[in-house]
């Protein structure tokens, strides 16, 4: 069968008969099996996405078919979907199933999407390599030695590796582009509130977003057009209009004023064929008739600080609910409650999560309280005007989506500032709200080659531009 | 023990006490603080619970706006000022019970700030009223917890989670209440005020509401403020006074023997009348504060504020100014009718029911004589709330106007009342009929027992020709014995007079 690489022609071979939506998701069944080795999926609804593939089969021939007959997509284990277990990449959530199914996934669902199966992800989207998953490592699928990037590793590999469509990742610190920068696909992280949270397992709630991840800017346009907007489950949603997600795609592109953030290029820790993929962008912006400006942020060195405070001390008391007293695991060596509560949470818990709570608690704590949550309360506030005051002069805000390709599975393990480090372009856009988006930006010199990712940002609800300059980039 | 009373008294006016309060109130609202199940006291364990009440994750709160408009009304009817722009805090502790890891509250910004209660409070010494105002600190939103349950058979912990988001307002006093019957009258007068704004049922033995008490000493005369003490676990307005003087007793004791106090939290045994302190454990805690990421900020508009104040139900003040001037009862009469709700509700309710053409001032006036007198001393009898009066108000009305139009004597109808209170299908002009307690008005039949009994005593007919007009009372009273009570006073009364010319 094609390897389908957009929804746009599944639909037109759909329309002509050539194959079926049952016959698609055999495929990425198949696939699946074939690419096992990955550790994309955590479970494949095998027999569930065939019945539902059948009845959209049905749908599409009596004309009743939602706008994503046809399309097939996983869904990253952080997302409730009823009657399906969700894990969140942890122990601490064994045998736990779903109760309800989350704003975003019931939207997919109602438009006929179909649920090929739960993604493999750092444990409580907490990493950015995938190797903080109870169900172990993702592997890349350019290069199964090396990390897929995190959190949504399963995710974009999924898309990477043909095994879906497209997928439904989460975003707190980067966690949806950077893997797609890592895996060559788009992935792109919406306004914060653009998209309901209800059904999102939560990380640090402030700054979590769900975001899609696919091979175009069109798929992601599309997923995103239908996930968005208000939601009375979600009081921290925007109520802003939905804008033309798909018409954006297509739309042209005027004068530009656009913004690279210097370090993206000067900074010795961007890799060179990173340096020089985004140079070359630039170029090509330029001889456009775009303006083109380096900008320097002048809080970038206070971003991971800030990012770290901020997201560990939500994420403290987010995770406080996984105690094994109403569900989930329970360690079978408790004593009283005391041992209960410290047993399970030990044992359930990863090292990486365990570090994260441990953070956010001290940074809670009432004598180190003021020193560290309010100052980095204080520090994202000014880097919110900053950027407001960023966006008056430049309409676009260009950096590399990662200073590094994919680096090998274990290589920074051991060292996790090393690996938060790789997050500073990503973080910025979470700290502020921001959308931004990641596209394939080239390959490095590596053997095999390794993708390189471009982000781009705009100010908050500018989704449409974001993805019309992004598509007059590809 | 008696020899010591003039030494401890003596020691006791050395002293004076700095109390302040944190009153908890459930709110009557249909559905919880932040989510949609339905808030309601009692039902099977875990029946009125949803994904968000058991902390599912993926799950997010939703502020109710009735609970948010519940904690306005109160506020305004002591006169806080209303916070706009309200953001709710994560209290992070973990407990079983507690289904988040952490309590939705509002740490910065209370909903209502400032404001008074005022009571007319007893000088312990000189047994005298006087009045004064509790200020109020702040009123803050929050949600309960579930419930822990031990049942002691084993060593096992059951949960319900029935309670768990509930929405509660907490009132916290200044520390300006200086004595036990202060705090017994500030309590009495919330539980009257949120009775009368129809948010919280004020019931304190079902923990709907409930109340902590913060005590500490000082020498008389002195400003600063003394160690404070918890007490906590107070089920009624008298345990929550005898745990003030308790406390104030045994500080002075410490203090007195040399002692030194600790701020500590202790739980009170209302079989002892005594206090124990909690381990220090227990009350040691972090809370780790900060504003819920999950929740947006709940903004009051103007246009908001003006519904919520146009909907406010009447208060005690506002209601005993009516029942002087609408009703033109008495001031005494008013003060007793307005004391409980439910009792001012009966009154207006009975009063609107009674037949149109017999409204009258008088009217108004013999409905509070019958809702003070038989049916308060019915719900005295029989202990019973009165809400739970078994008598309608539209009966009672119904009663009034037999009364009233003279169908049956109040005499007889302090018959029928009573024959009420156990047939309650039945009218009140039924009953009557059936006990042939209807007045009777027919004149023929009340001539011919006026004659019957002018018949009986001719020497006291006799007297009365002759001048000893008083003797016409006795003989009204024997028609009246020989009609059974049924017969018209008044007219009997004139067919006397009127024979006997």
């Amino acid at each position: 069968m094609t390897e389908y690489r957009s929804f746009a022609a599944v639909q037109t071979d759909l329309k002509a008969g050539s194959i079926t939506c049952r016959q698609l998701v055999d495929h990425y069944l198949d696939r699946i099996a074939e690419q096992a080795h990955l550790n994309v999926f955590t479970q494949v609804y095998t027999d569930e996405s065939r019945v539902q593939a059948e009845q959209v089969d049905r749908k599409l021939a009596n004309g009743t078919a939602g706008r994503l007959a046809g399309m097939v997509i996983g869904l990253k284990d952080v997302l409730s979907h009823a009657g399906h277990g969700l894990r969140a990449g942890s122990h601490i959530l064994d045998n736990f199933t779903a109760q309800f199914t989350g704003t975003a996934v019931e939207r997919l669902l109602a438009e006929d999407a179909i649920v090929i199966g739960r993604q493999n992800c750092d444990e409580f989207a907490m990493g950015s390599s995938n190797e903080n998953s109870a169900f172990g490592p993702v592997r890349n699928a350019a290069d199964p030695t090396r990390v897929p990037g995190g959190s949504s590793g399963g995710s974009a590999v999924a898309v990477q590796a043909g095994l879906c469509l497209a997928s439904i990742g989460s975003d707190t610190g980067g966690s949806v582009r950077q893997p797609a920068a890592f895996c060559g696909v788009v992935g792109l992280k919406p306004t914060y509130g653009r998209i309901s949270r209800w059904g999102l397992v939560a990380y640090a709630s402030s700054f979590d977003c769900i975001g899609p991840i696919a091979n175009t800017l069109a798929d992601v346009a599309l997923l995103l057009e239908i996930m968005a907007g208000p939601d009375g489950f979600d009081s921290t949603v925007s109520t802003q209009p939905v804008g033309a997600y798909t018409q954006a795609v297509t739309a042209p592109v005027k004068p530009l004023r656009v913004a690279y953030l210097r370090e993206g290029i000067d900074s010795e820790g961007v890799d060179p064929a990173i340096r020089e993929a985004t140079r070359q962008k630039l170029d090509q912006l330029r001889a456009a008739g775009h303006q083109v400006d380096a900008v320097d942020i002048s809080l970038l060195k206070y971003l991971l600080p800030t990012y770290y405070i901020l997201t560990t001390a939500e994420a403290s008391s987010n995770l406080s609910r996984f105690d094994g007293v109403r569900y989930g695991y329970r360690s079978p060596d408790s004593t009283d409650l005391i041992t209960m509560y410290k047993r399970s949470r030990t044992e359930g818990f990863g090292a990486e999560v365990r570090r994260r709570i441990l953070l956010g608690t001290f940074v809670l704590s009432a004598s180190y309280y003021d020193a560290y949550y309010t100052k980095a309360q204080r520090v994202r506030r000014l880097m919110q005007q900053e950027m407001e005051r960023l966006f008056t002069q430049y309409d676009v805000l260009l950096s590399p989506t990662t200073p590094t390709t994919a680096y090998r599975l274990g290589e920074k393990t051991s060292d996790p500032l090393q690996m938060y480090l790789g997050d500073i372009f990503t973080v910025l856009a979470n700290v502020v709200g921001y959308p931004a988006v990641s596209i394939p930006n080239g390959h490095d010199g590596s053997e095999p080659a390794l993708p390189i990712g471009l982000q781009l940002m705009t100010p908050p609800f500018a989704e449409e531009r974001l993805l019309t300059v992004a598509q007059s980039l590809q | 023990m008696v020899a010591d009373t003039p030494r401890s008294s003596d020691v006791q006016t050395r002293y004076e006490a700095v109390i302040g309060l944190e009153v908890h109130c459930q709110l009557l609202t249909h559905s919880k603080m932040f989510a949609a199940d339905t808030n309601a006291f009692g039902g099977e364990p875990n029946t009125h619970v949803s994904v968000i009440t058991l902390g599912h994750p993926g799950t997010l709160p939703k502020a109710n706006r009735q609970a948010v408009e519940y904690a306005v009304r109160i506020g305004l009817a002591v006169g806080s000022e209303i916070t706009r722009h309200n953001v709710f805090a994560r209290k992070n502790y973990f407990y079983p019970d507690l289904p988040k890891g952490y309590q939705l509250s509002q740490d910065k910004g209370p909903i209502c700030v400032g404001g008074t209660v005022p009571i007319t409070a007893k000088d312990p010494v000189t047994g005298e009223s006087y009045q004064t105002e509790i200020q109020l600190h702040h009123i803050h939103l929050e949600e309960d917890a579930g419930k822990s349950i031990h049942d002691g058979s084993d060593w096992t912990t059951q949960l319900d989670y029935n309670r768990a988001g509930t929405p509660l307002i907490e009132m916290v006093t200044e520390p300006c209440i200086r004595t036990a019957d202060e705090a017994g009258q500030y309590l009495t007068e919330v539980r009257r005020l949120v009775r009368y704004l129809d948010i919280c049922d004020g019931n304190m033995e079902e923990g709907s509401l409930r109340c902590d008490v913060n005590v500490s000493i000082r020498p008389v005369g002195a400003t600063y403020l003394g160690t404070k003490v918890e007490v906590k676990n107070l089920n009624s307005i008298r345990n929550v006074m005898r745990a003030v003087d308790s406390e104030i007793q045994r500080q002075i004791d410490v203090t007195e023997a040399g002692g030194t106090l600790i701020q500590e939290t202790r739980t009170f045994d209302a079989s002892t009348g005594l206090s124990a302190g909690m381990r220090e454990k227990e009350t040691m805690n972090d809370y780790r504060y900060f504003p819920d990421p999950d929740l947006a900020p709940v903004v009051i508009s103007d246009a908001w504020l003006a519904d919520i104040e146009a909907a406010m139900p009447m208060l005690p003040s506002a209601r005993l100014a009516r029942f002087t001037d609408h009703y033109g009862l008495p001031a005494y009469d008013a003060t007793l009718l307005t004391d409980a709700k439910e009792l001012a509700d009966y009154y207006e309710e009975t009063c609107a029911a009674l037949p149109t053409d017999k409204i009258s001032p008088a009217a108004y006036k013999a409905v509070s004589n019958w809702i003070m007198g038989p049916v308060k001393g019915h719900l005295n009898e029989k202990t019973l709330r009165d809400r739970q009066f078994p008598v309608s108000a539209s009966q009672l009305a119904a009663l009034i106007g037999l009364v009233l139009n003279e169908t049956v004597s109040q005499t007889a109808a302090q018959q029928v009342f009573t024959l009420m209170l156990t047939n309650l299908e039945t009218s009140p002009a039924d009953l009557a009929q059936q006990h042939g307690l209807i007045q009777n008005r027919n004149t023929d039949a009340l001539q011919t027992l006026v004659e019957s009994v002018l018949a009986e005593w001719p020497d006291k007919v006799e007297q009365y020709r002759k001048g000893k007009k008083n003797l016409l009372g006795m003989f009204v009273g024997e028609v009246m014995k020989k009609s059974k009570g049924s017969a018209d006073p008044k007219l009997v009364n004139q067919l006397v007079v009127k024979t006997l010319q």
